[in-house]
């Protein structure tokens, strides 16, 4: 019985990767695609948008049909509070974010989906408290999908050498510009401009740098404590086993 | 000024899902200045000081963003002068500052939304979509202001046993705040099981879970509702019929002054003023409250 | 008729072998208030929580609990979540939602009930406990008090007919606990709720309940109206670690071979007195302990003014204060009156913007930080987990040595020596959060002491510990007292300062008011005194712990009994 309801939970879970991973991968591009062959009104900035919010849809609605339990609720709430206080403690230190780390981490230990609903809760609650804009979409999606990948990598075993660490926090840091900057561009030039792109980029070039640094740092010194008090809170409550 | 917040969330999503949606939309001149001069003004009722404070970093960002314009795109058919044998025109120079306003006036306009459209009434919202994780970020909200005080004791008290950050090198007071994160983390997480225990006492995870709120949605939000409805697709309609369409490249498209463009402008123009009458006709009701009384 | 029956409940953990709970039985009647207590570990909160079976802990458990007739585990899911409510310890912790009326709705929400239902309930228990004008407030901005009362509220919004409580005043100053009891007896009496009570100050609560359980090590020894626990424990064992905790007017009485109706509150106490003693000797003779004058002084804050910002109010106005090696002060007062910022001034976390803090006779200012807390002065926080980082208790105190950078061997002399003057040799292994709050507090201080202060500042130590902890601290504070450590004390303990502070201070609008020796201290105030001297006041001086009303009684004659004992 136990057996079966576990073997059972396991398909449904396997399913749900799947069904995201087809939703991130394949229909969000196709959409882009789309948008930007038929419509050529150069309006993408509000299509942007609209897409970016859709992308984050499965991940919601799966959360929403499985019932999640308190403590899985609270994981969740947990980390996204301590990545948006957590600012507190490097204020001194412009544009030095905990948040990519602390969802990447939560990512490595809960899995792909609890990555990505902290990363997204992150960018909401911060943008509650900070101010909401345009940007609010492209942060919730960024640090969602930061911390979704983080899931996956962290389910294969992959990241727990140093090396994949700094490898990874590299990547989030410009992955994190490279999707702040993508609504501004987008909006002056209707599609995509790699020219404008990259003149962008390089006015935040000190920002991007800031990231890439914090996300390592944290990453390399935060990941094993952390993780070891997750398991530890994992172990003993219980938690997240079905 | 309190008059437009009290109406039903869903009456202020719809108004500012419609504006910022629609501000986006149009670059055509004439909305572009409707839109600009709509937002400064419900900014100037609704959120003065920290309008004002934040145009010292919006108008900077405003110029530089218009002037990279002309150097990036060489576009359009009235050239100035050469940089580089590289043409400026007009156009781009034009362009440009069209879209600072553009953007501006976006920005400017979630200024409003985040004065409006205060926490409780997002969760509000997004409980109607999506409860469980409107239940996150409630907690979320909860837990933040809670962790940055306890990051303060922590800090204090990591201060008196010499790990300070707000001394040594970088490197010593990155460490020592990222100890004080570790040390938060361990105790959120343990704390958290009681809370989810209190969660669980308090019957949570029986099937059938209502929501409950404290708004009512009366006659006045259904009619304002309509009306912004009403409005939002009446401009949807001209945008489909290309009336507010507008070019800047090759050249600017010429304006066209016809009666259903002046309906449409003022249709718009409706639709962002909707605000400021209510909040104005409320001041005027107040005041003729006092001297009756 | 009886609303909970526990028959034969046996419990222990996964992979323990002691038993958490042997052959508990035990019958709760509706409409009683019932209160259970026991030292720390002696099973009550996990005896708690098996009432309750949505956080019912996991392990090999036996026996049946009925409710109103049924098993607990045969309660439909709504019945059990409802008709039970559960209060805990932290009051933070209770709160998920970030509005008050939200928090209050939120079982309701779970219950399925409709708007019109929630808005009805909600707005009934915002009348009855006075919450209409936090209304719509954000919970983050009230009170200890008033958040504790927020979970008590938005439990009663679902109706529970059982209200199971553990320690829910522990965290709250005593003000806001006397509250707190009060409303419960409140509910009790006016709506006929059932009430469980896990407490450890049971100044306040022993005379209202109406049955007293007390545990040790997963047994019950008593079960019985409060007076006849009192003398059933006396009678079980006479130093009993529980004994320390019971209210004073019933430790006079069992420390003296009076043979009459225990007498529970102050007003019964001096009747009892007066009854049974006279007071030919009004005071007891030797010398009131005050420091030695001569003794250096370690700690001097002169004239200091603080406020938070620059627009704020001042929050202390001309705060000046004397500390002397060896010695150990209270620092009392209400909340909000500046205590806690005065400890913050006295450790350099504030720094005053008039007025001077010197320590060991050099100005703070000129003191770096390494210096300033190393070999001179710390500071044990309120929480002692904000200290404590590490997965096993060692490696608490081997970080702390890698920064002090002495030798292995010096550090780790002077480390047994704290270990064994705290006794926490046991602990080594353990995860701090596995510990007691004792336990923490006394790891967190090992921590401090591994840093060797001449002067330590203690913020509220004796806060949400039990009588018995109390005074396993009490013995820590005279280890230090002897080292010529001197320490300083912040608290809303009237009782644990009396009896071991060698000073006592009142704080009040950013100022010490009064200050002296405890027994002149408490003698001469008439509401903020001890319950031992509010008892004896009208027949002896100077008497402000229950250890000088003994002895007193003692020194007195003992009047002859007029009327035969009468037990109610």
């Amino acid at each position: 019985m136990q057996a079966q309801s576990t073997a059972r939970a396991d398909i449904y879970s396997r399913k749900r990767l799947i069904f995201s991973s087809i939703i991130i991968f394949v229909v969000i591009p196709i959409i882009m695609l789309i948008g930007v062959t038929i419509f050529n009104d150069r309006k993408y900035n509000l299509i942007s948008m609209i897409i970016v919010l859709l992308a984050c849809v499965p991940f919601f609605v799966s959360f929403e049909r499985r019932k999640p339990q308190a403590r899985e609720i609270l994981t969740i709430a947990v980390m996204s509070a301590i990545s948006v206080a957590g600012r507190a403690a490097f204020i001194w230190i412009p544009a030095f974010k905990p948040v990519t780390a602390i969802t990447a981490i939560t990512g490595f230990a809960f899995g792909a989906e609890a990555g990505f609903l902290t990363g997204a809760t992150s960018a909401i609650a911060s943008n509650i408290f900070f101010g909401q804009g345009p940007w609010t979409p492209f942060q919730m999606f960024t640090w969602g999908i930061l911390g979704f990948i983080a899931g996956l990598l962290g389910q294969k075993g992959w990241m727990k050498s140093k090396i994949a660490l700094i490898i990874y926090g590299v990547f989030a840091g410009i992955m994190y510009s490279f999707c702040m900057d993508i609504w501004t561009v987008i909006s002056y030039d209707g599609l995509f401009s790699w020219k404008r792109y990259l003149i962008a980029m390089s006015t935040a070039i000190p920002f991007t740098i800031v990231y890439v640094i914090s996300n390592v740092v944290f990453l390399l010194v935060l990941a094993k404590p952390i993780g070891e008090k997750l398991e530890r809170i994992k172990v003993k409550y219980g938690m997240l086993n079905n | 000024m309190k008059a437009f917040e009290t109406y039903h969330p869903i009456v202020l999503f719809a108004y500012f899902a419609s504006v910022i949606g629609l501000s986006m939309f149009y670059m055509h001149p004439v909305y572009l200045l409707i839109t600009c001069i709509g937002a400064i003004t419900l900014n100037l009722l609704l959120n003065r000081k920290s309008f004002i404070s934040g145009l010292k970093f919006f108008l900077p960002m405003f110029f530089i963003a218009a002037i990279i314009n002309p150097l990036i795109s060489h576009d359009g058919e009235i050239i100035l002068f050469y940089i580089d044998y590289n043409p400026i025109t007009l156009e781009a120079i034009v362009y440009g500052f069209a879209m600072s306003i553009m953007i501006c006036s976006v920005i400017f306009w979630f200024g409003c939304y985040n004065v409006v459209m205060t926490s409780d009434k997002f969760l509000y919202l997004f409980g109607k979509v999506s409860p469980a994780l409107a239940l996150v970020i409630s907690l979320t909200l909860r837990l933040v202001p809670r962790f940055k005080h306890q990051i303060t004791v922590i800090s204090h008290a990591q201060k008196t046993i010499g790990m300070d950050i707000s001394a040594g090198n970088p490197w010593q007071r990155v460490k020592s705040g990222i100890r004080i994160i570790s040390i938060l983390i361990t105790w959120a997480l343990e704390n958290a099981i009681e809370t989810a225990d209190s969660m669980k006492a308090r019957g949570y995870g029986l099937k059938n879970r209502s929501t409950f709120s404290l708004f009512v949605f009366e006659k006045r939000d259904g009619f304002l509702l309509g009306i912004i409805l009403t409005l939002l697709f009446i401009n949807i309609l001209g945008s489909y019929f290309g009336v507010t369409t507008y070019y800047f490249y090759p050249t600017f498209t010429e304006l066209t002054v016809t009666p259903i463009s002046i309906g449409l402008y003022i249709s718009y123009a409706s639709l962002l003023v909707i605000p400021i009458v209510i909040e104005i006709r409320e001041a005027i009701k107040w005041r003729s409250l006092k001297y009756n009384m | 008729m009886a609303l909970i029956e526990i028959q034969h409940v046996n419990f222990q953990y996964p992979d323990k072998q002691e038993r958490v709970l042997d052959d508990i039985n035990l019958t709760i009647e509706e409409g009683e208030f019932a209160v259970l207590c026991g030292t720390s570990g002696c099973g009550k909160s996990t005896l708690l929580k098996h009432l309750k079976r949505e956080i019912a802990p996991h392990g090999d458990k036996s026996g049946v609990i009925l409710y109103g007739g049924t098993a607990l585990a045969d309660l439909p899911d709504r019945v059990a979540a409802s008709e039970i409510g559960f209060v805990m310890q932290n009051p933070e912790n209770q709160i998920v939602t970030d509005k008050v009326w939200h928090e209050l709705s939120f079982g309701l929400e779970n219950l399925g009930l409709d708007t019109m239902t929630i808005r009805r309930r909600v707005a009934e228990m915002a009348n009855f406990f006075g919450i209409q004008q936090w209304f719509r407030k954000s919970t983050m901005e009230l009170s200890g008090g008033q958040k504790q009362l927020l979970n008590l509220a938005a439990i009663m919004a679902m109706q529970p007919k059982l209200l199971i409580l553990d320690e829910p005043t522990s965290q709250l100053d005593p003000i806001a606990a006397t509250e707190f009891i009060g409303t419960l007896q409140k509910l009790n009496k006016e709506l006929g709720l059932t009430i469980i009570l896990v407490e450890h100050r049971l100044e306040e609560v022993f005379p209202i309940a109406d049955r007293v359980v007390v545990m040790e090590k997963g047994r019950i020894i008593c079960n019985d109206s409060p007076q006849d626990v009192a003398q059933q424990l006396k009678a079980f064992d006479a130093y009993h670690p529980m004994m320390l905790g019971l209210p004073t007017p019933v430790r006079i009485n069992n420390a003296l071979q009076i043979n009459d109706v225990v007498p529970l509150t102050i007003r019964d106490g001096r009747n009892w007195l007066t009854k049974h003693f006279t007071n030919e000797v009004r005071a007891l003779d030797g010398k009131l302990s005050a420091a030695n004058p001569t003794d250096d002084i370690v700690l001097e804050v002169n004239e200091a003014w603080f406020r938070y910002e620059k627009n704020a109010q001042d929050v202390l106005r001309g705060f000046s204060m004397q500390v002397r090696a060896g010695e150990i002060v209270s620092i009392l007062g209400g909340n909000g009156t500046g205590k806690t910022t005065a400890l913050g001034v006295m450790s350099g976390l504030f720094k005053p913007y008039r007025g001077k803090v010197f320590v060991n006779g050099k100005a703070i200012k000129k003191f770096s930080n390494g210096e300033l807390y190393r070999n001179n002065l710390a500071v044990l926080p309120q929480d002692p987990l904000t200290l404590l980082v590490e997965k096993r208790v060692q490696l608490e105190f081997d970080s702390i040595i890698d920064v002090l950078g002495i030798s292995k061997e010096a550090a780790n002399v002077q480390l047994n020596e704290i270990i064994k003057t705290l006794n926490i040799g046991h602990l080594l292994d353990s995860h701090p959060y596995d510990l007691s709050g004792g336990e923490q507090q006394k790891v967190a201080l090992a921590k401090v002491l591994l840093l060797n202060p001449k002067i330590i500042l203690l913020d509220e130590p004796t806060k949400g510990i039990d009588a018995y902890s109390k005074e396993i601290f009490a013995e820590v504070l005279r280890a230090l007292k002897k080292r010529r450590v001197a320490v300083v004390m912040v608290t809303h303990d009237i009782e644990f300062s009396a009896q071991y502070s060698d000073r006592c201070a009142m704080f009040f609008d950013g100022n010490i008011v009064s200050e002296d020796e405890p027994k002149l201290f408490y003698s001469g105030n008439n509401f903020y005194t001890t319950a031992a001297h509010r008892m004896s006041r009208h027949l002896y001086d100077f008497a402000v712990t229950s250890e000088d009303v003994i002895s007193l009684c003692k020194h007195n004659q003992q009047l002859e009994q007029t009327s035969t004992p009468v037990n109610v």
